[in-house]
């Protein structure tokens, strides 16, 4: 990760001057998304008065951050080791949660629990059945029967 | 100072009869089991058991939801210390120190330091109430708008003087919780804002979803995937119970706490919060080693637990003397009572006096009870420590679900846990505190609230917050704060972060 100064040579990326570029622009995002929000007057202050202030000041210790970023990191030595694993983990619950309200809760719990602890973590397969039907049934028993959660049903009433 | 001692020994008389005890228990009991379950917190649990205690005489009842709401808090600290899921905004400086104990295998201490601060401050807490409950009631009751603002800008800076890292990015991460706390619809003009057409924002974004995401799912996302899992921990008897070095380290983190909890929690509003994370603040500014903070400091967890649960007790001084509910789980309490027809206020004491002191006298039954049940159980709880990472993981996962979907049934929520997640996992990367998020967020519609409500009192004039004592001094506080904060730029001396390789990055 390096961009190009003006004599061409690669110059490296700090993570301080990353993070806090990316919060200078989630603060003009805000305030700009804050234009449909009356600002009000200072002895009325509307609805937009606040997250236009917090919008100034994220924008402004988001420069801070970028002007004292030199001594931090290069982006370069983050360890993202673990990040392909996280992603996967990331969207499998993504899916899962997508899942709930068409499956119900118990078919993809368990279908969560097959992936993660079979696909994800190659666990056996009888070990892995029975840990997801068992999680899948006795936390739906605790929260739905006894402590009278609404969770979702799926097809056949599961 | 005699009158308050015979009217205690009533309130043991009341408390300590065979069915008292025994809900007593039950109560601590369900609510320890209520408060592990993710999701599931104090007001959860409290709202489950109240239609079950119509029928039971008010002292019963009373007892029952103080022992279900003791157990609750206790039962949140387990999870966010074994697997570092905070249940509840106050749980989420216990996750830092305690899973980090965890980690190096201290998870027993921590949680009999959990118990025993939980069990101390409140003990503290009750003789407190007892003695001082309708003085500060009154005082409370002195905070308007301006010193409720001065009151929360001072949590924020204090917070961020007193993190490990930069002040400028636990600001900037303050603020952005704060910003989180914008979406949803402003409760004094109807706007929604930012919800772009999502009916579930209309009510704003959890304090749930955004902690266990924060915190739960994002340590998920760093452990899971390591080339090396966590070992496998299998902890002696001798590891599950706290050295006399720890014992002696917690003692002034616990007493501090206490006062510090108690004070704070008596302040109707969300401001109790703070408690738990100025007290983790004072403990690292106050420690000789503050390097020691966030890899496993038995003070960071002995602190914020006592002032959480001496805050909770707190809650109950203007519920009790003043008969104003200072939260959610006061105001379920104080309908329980009302159910009886009893109204509390200043004349619930002469009225009822063994009703109001069987509650005080319960409440230190229901902290021993707390003590003796969740002691021994420390083992129990470890035990799932033994599990190896690769079942446990996907199991936690799991429960995270479960749980942030039961706060509302809402699978918004699950996704809002799901982004926090992966928020959390790169704010981490980037080197940021991700607990002042979490403040920033409870503490935002409160904070907007009284800055518009002192605005529009004084006609738009800023000088109102310099008007009045209580809101100067804690501004006075707060500038103090940031003249040393801005010491090291300007005297080019070092910072005492620096001292601790802590120094100021951003």
């Amino acid at each position: 990760m390096s961009e190009t100064s003006v004599t061409g040579a690669p110059r490296r990326l700090h993570i301080d001057r990353i993070s806090g570029a990316v919060f200078v622009v989630i603060a003009l995002l805000v305030a700009w998304e804050n234009r449909a929000y009356p600002l009000g007057t200072l002895s009325e202050p509307g609805p937009g008065y606040m997250p236009l202030g917090l919008a100034i000041a994220l924008g402004a210790f988001g420069l801070l951050i970028v002007l004292r970023g030199g001594a931090s990191p290069l982006f370069d030595t983050i360890d993202w080791t673990e990040g392909r694993r996280a992603i996967v983990l990331l969207i499998a619950c993504g899916v899962a949660a997508f899942a709930l309200g068409h499956l119900g809760y118990r078919l993809t719990t368990i279908a969560l629990l097959v992936f993660m602890l079979g696909v994800i973590e190659r666990k056996r397969p009888l070990v892995t059945l029975l840990m997801a039907f068992g999680f899948a049934f006795i936390s739906y028993f605790v929260f739905a029967t006894l402590l009278k959660v609404q969770l979702p049903q799926g097809p056949w009433g599961l | 100072m005699e009158g308050v001692l015979s009217n205690l020994l009533l309130g043991f008389s009341v408390a300590l009869t065979p069915s008292i005890l025994a809900y007593a228990f039950a109560g601590c009991v369900i609510g320890t089991l209520v408060g592990m379950l993710p999701g599931l917190g104090p007001l959860a649990g409290i709202s489950l058991l109240l239609p079950a205690t119509f029928g039971l005489n008010p002292i019963i009842a009373i007892v029952l939801l103080a022992g279900v709401y003791y157990g609750a808090m206790y039962g949140g600290s387990t999870t966010s210390i074994l697997m570092r899921i905070p249940g509840e905004a106050a749980s989420v400086m216990t996750c830092i120190d305690g899973y980090a104990m965890t980690q190096r295998g201290r998870a027993g201490p921590a949680l009999a330091i959990a118990a025993i601060g939980s069990f101390a401050a409140g003990t503290l807490s009750v003789i407190a109430l007892m003695f001082l409950a309708p003085t500060l009631a009154s005082f409370a009751l002195r905070f308007g708008p301006p010193e409720y603002t001065a009151l929360l800008v001072m949590g924020l800076l204090v917070l961020s003087y007193m993190s490990g890292g930069s002040m400028v990015k636990t600001l900037t991460m303050a603020v952005a919780g704060l910003l989180f706390g914008m979406i949803g619809i402003d409760a004094m003009s109807g706007y929604t804002r930012f919800s772009y057409g999502v009916i579930e924002l209309s009510d704003g974004i959890g304090i749930v979803p955004v902690a266990v995401g924060l915190f739960g799912v994002s340590e998920i996302m760093l452990t899971a995937g390591q080339p090396t899992p966590p070992p496998v921990q299998k902890p002696t008897l001798r590891q599950l119970v706290p050295s006399r070095d720890e014992l002696r380290m917690s003692v002034g983190p616990i007493v501090r706490g206490s006062v510090l909890g108690f004070l704070i929690g008596i302040i109707p509003g969300s401001a109790h919060i703070i408690s738990s994370f100025v007290s983790y603040g004072i403990e690292r500014r106050m420690s000789a080693h503050p390097e020691r903070f966030g890899n496993g400091a038995i003070e960071g967890v002995a602190g914020p637990e006592s002032a959480n649960n001496a805050a909770a007790t707190g809650a109950f001084v203007p519920m009790l003397a003043l008969g104003i509910p200072t939260g959610p789980v006061t105001a379920v309490m104080l309908a329980a009572i009302m159910v009886h027809g009893i109204l509390p206020g200043p004349m619930l004491i002469v009225e009822q006096p063994e009703l109001f002191w069987g509650f005080v006298a319960s409440m230190y039954v229901g902290n021993v009870v707390l003590l003796i049940l969740n002691l021994p159980l420390v083992g129990v709880f470890v035990n799932l420590l033994r599990i190896p990472y690769s079942y446990l993981y996907p199991a936690i996962l799991c429960f995270c679900i479960l749980g942030v979907y039961s706060v509302a049934s809402s699978v918004v929520d699950v996704w809002i846990m799901l982004g926090m997640g992966g928020l959390g996992y790169i704010l981490r990367k980037f080197g940021y505190d991700l607990a002042p998020i979490a403040l920033g967020l409870v503490l935002a519609p409160m904070l907007e609230l009284s800055v518009r409500q002192s605005l529009a009192m004084s006609g738009g004039s800023f000088e109102i917050f310099f008007q009045r004592p209580i809101a100067v001094t804690m501004f006075v506080v707060a500038g103090v704060l940031i003249l040393l904060a801005l010491r090291p730029l300007v005297f080019k001396s070092k910072d005492w972060r620096a001292e601790v390789g802590l120094d100021e990055q951003g």
